[in-house]
């Protein structure tokens, strides 16, 4: 009788103190569960290799968090789909994510067009959605949950060099400008800013033209800009249109004071395939290795080590600067209440490697201004003036 | 609007189009002798054409040069394609759909092939000459334009006295007028069929090239060239070489003129619209077809 007692005791004691092991452990056991974040990226197809440069941005800034002790105390981890740069299927991946796989955040996609038709969705289930967006009119759809940080606007394109301009006297700005610009939502996001400006600046728009692409030929509408005496040059197209607006100006020895290359002259190949050709013309960015801002050391460190380059790819930053942001508003909200984020990231600044940044009820931090010049076959960042790393080059030296 | 941007406009666009033809000569052959319509075609030219860039850059050879290389290369992947591969549809009920069908896979093979080897990234012919005008008067002639219409003039010529003069030339038209007559006269149709398609193949090189002096490219552009190649082989009336010759001289004209006198925007749409209109009024092509 008694060893019955002593065995139903011994029995509650031993279930006690199993009791007690789990609720001292449920919070720790708990805590090591990976925060998923999830969403698509085109891994294959047109925009593979630009998507796979995000994705390596996205788990170079994971690496890096969770060797610090993760997000919230919690290690992070991706589940990314491949959408094959198809903007249908990137927004059945977002949907999936969020209804299916439950993940705990929602990373940012790409191209524009992807960014641009992900947006309602993340609307829609309240996900805070951090991305490039998909130009101006991307961000103006009443979306509260949408954040551009940075964003890639080309409505932001030429600020930095028309700012810029505006510092040059009067007398030695360009009279006339020729505006060329291939006919999509791409250019013409381009075009206001430039309209804006010249006005701005007493620059008189002789020729505002638009073309379909593909681009048969430009030596036409260089000889139009030549024979008009323009000398200011927008050449608002993506690479093949922008490569041959410039070999034509070379070919018939029409030499502008200025030659903006807005979208195209940005990707690497431009100085690669291009060479001197390829020097002097102004662009602008919303991110670029050559800024000053924490962060852009490290990243430049990994590329030489990992990719065997100086600095940086475009887009391998703004993986990492979309993470930040995210990664921000989580600490910041202390939760991964999503409304909580969300407020969080409305009311408070961050830091990014493109800059500190506060959002507007559309989601987007002030107009980022950065102006870059090739020089000398490297893009140069020559405004702002607390990040220029070389002297603008103007008038633009002629043909050689 | 002034006498020299029209002349101008209108030498541009005439060079620009004898391009358009030289890739589209052999398009235009398989399709109008062969019944096949080879998707593939303008990525045989975008092989091509890689090939020239790195020879370019590797060695230093020029991208027309290079041609000395590639275009007998393609021909013998041309003539194997058809031994191994086409050669299993042309018995087919529908060879067009089949074809087409067919090519396309081999399309999609050549485009991942390129991005496999040369990545994604745009490229460039940027030789001695890229810069370089002769300038005649008010007009300019820039180099790679006219080494693309020179090109295009031999190539398109090589093409139409092969298969007028030479005997395997005169077997190939025979072949396909009279499948049955030309067998019994002694003519091997597989091989002459294979012929053909390596013949196709390797002008398609020769017009990848001249792209390339014209244009960037980069794995997928064969996309955008395939646009160009129904729109010569259209308006020039399938199988027909001279045809696809004078398709790729009207296209320019027209392209050059509409960019001189019309807004840019909408040089594209009235090119296209001559096609559609080229379709419903003579869906045979403006010129007859022969072979």
């Amino acid at each position: 009788m008694r060893r019955a007692l002593l065995r139903k005791n011994a029995s509650t004691l031993l279930l006690f103190g199993l009791s007690l092991f789990l609720v001292a452990t449920a919070g720790p056991l708990f805590a090591s569960q990976p925060i998923v974040i999830g969403g698509s990226l085109p891994l294959t197809g047109e925009f593979a290799e630009t998507g796979k440069l995000i994705e390596k941005g996205m788990k170079f800034w994971a690496e890096e968090i969770n060797a610090k002790g993760g997000l919230l105390g919690r290690p992070v981890e991706f589940k990314i789909y491949d959408d094959e740069s198809n903007v249908g299927k990137a927004v059945t991946y977002a949907e999936k994510a969020i209804t299916v796989d439950k993940v705990d955040l929602l990373f940012g996609g790409y191209p524009g067009t992807a960014a641009r038709a992900v947006m309602p969705v993340a609307e829609k289930h309240k996900f805070v959605y951090v991305s490039m967006g998909g130009h101006m009119k991307s961000f103006e759809q009443g979306y509260t949950f949408s954040f551009g940080a940075p964003p890639l606007m080309g409505e932001w394109w030429y600020e930095g060099f028309f700012q810029w301009m505006e510092t040059i006297p009067a007398d030695q700005r360009p009279k006339k400008a020729a505006v060329y610009t291939m006919n999509n939502p791409v250019g013409s996001s381009l075009t206001g800013s430039i309209q804006k400006w010249t006005k701005q600046l007493g620059i008189e728009v002789v020729i505002d033209e638009k073309y379909n692409l593909p681009l048969p030929d430009a030596t036409p509408l260089i000889m139009k800009a030549k024979q008009l005496n323009c000398d200011m040059l927008f050449a608002n197209g993506f690479f093949g249109d922008g490569v041959m607006m410039i070999r034509a100006a070379k070919a018939l020895d029409y030499n502008p004071k200025a030659i903006l290359q807005g979208i195209g002259s940005v990707v690497p190949a431009w100085i690669k395939e291009l060479g001197k050709d390829g020097d002097y013309v102004f662009s602008g960015t919303s991110l670029f290795n050559k800024l000053n801002f924490p962060g852009n050391d490290k990243l430049n460190a990994y590329a030489r080590k990992e990719f065997n380059i100086d600095g940086y790819p475009l887009y391998f930053g703004f993986g990492y600067a979309w993470m930040q942001a995210l990664a921000q508003g989580v600490e910041g909200a202390k939760s991964l209440d999503q409304t909580k984020i969300r407020d969080w990231l409305k009311t408070n600044k961050i830091e990014t490697i493109a800059g500190p940044m506060t959002f507007d009820e559309k989601g987007l931090p002030a107009p980022i201004n950065f102006c870059t010049q090739i020089i000398n076959g490297q893009v140069e960042l020559v405004w702002p003036l607390n990040v220029r790393t070389a002297e603008p080059v103007y008038p633009k030296p002629a043909w050689k | 609007m002034n006498s020299t941007l029209i002349f101008q406009s209108l030498i541009s666009g005439v060079m620009m189009g004898s391009v358009y033809a030289l890739l589209g000569v052999g398009f235009s052959l398989t399709w109008g002798v062969m019944k096949v319509i080879n998707v593939a075609h303008a990525a045989f030219g975008l092989l091509a054409a890689f090939f020239a860039y790195t020879v370019f850059h590797r060695y230093g050879i020029d991208p027309v040069v290079s041609l000395v290389l590639s275009v007998p290369f393609l021909f013998f992947l041309g003539c194997a394609l058809y031994r191994f591969l086409l050669i299993r549809i042309t018995s087919a009920r529908a060879v067009i759909v089949s074809s087409m069908i067919l090519t396309f896979g081999v399309a999609i093979i050549l485009e991942n092939l390129a991005l496999l080897l040369w990545g994604a990234d745009p490229r460039l012919f940027t030789t001695s000459y890229t810069s370089k005008v002769i300038i005649v008067g008010p007009f300019y002639f820039q180099y790679p334009p006219v080494i693309g219409f020179v090109m295009s003039v031999v190539g398109i010529s090589s093409i139409y006295l092969f298969l007028k003069r030479t005997y395997v030339g005169k077997a190939v038209r025979a072949a396909w007028q009279q499948p049955e007559a030309s067998q019994l006269c002694g003519i091997n149709l597989g091989r002459i069929s294979a012929i053909t398609f390596g013949l196709a193949v390797a002008s398609a090189g020769a017009g990848g090239v001249g792209m390339g002096l014209l244009y960037s490219f980069e794995p997928h552009s064969h996309n955008l060239w395939l646009i160009y190649l129904f729109l010569v082989v259209i308006v020039g009336g399938v199988g027909n070489v001279l045809g696809t010759a004078m398709a790729g001289l009207i296209i320019g004209v027209i392209t050059g003129l509409s960019m001189a006198f019309l807004p840019y925007q909408w040089v594209n749409l009235l090119t296209f619209g001559l096609l559609m209109v080229i379709l419903v009024v003579k869906p045979q092509g403006l010129f007859q077809s022969e072979v």
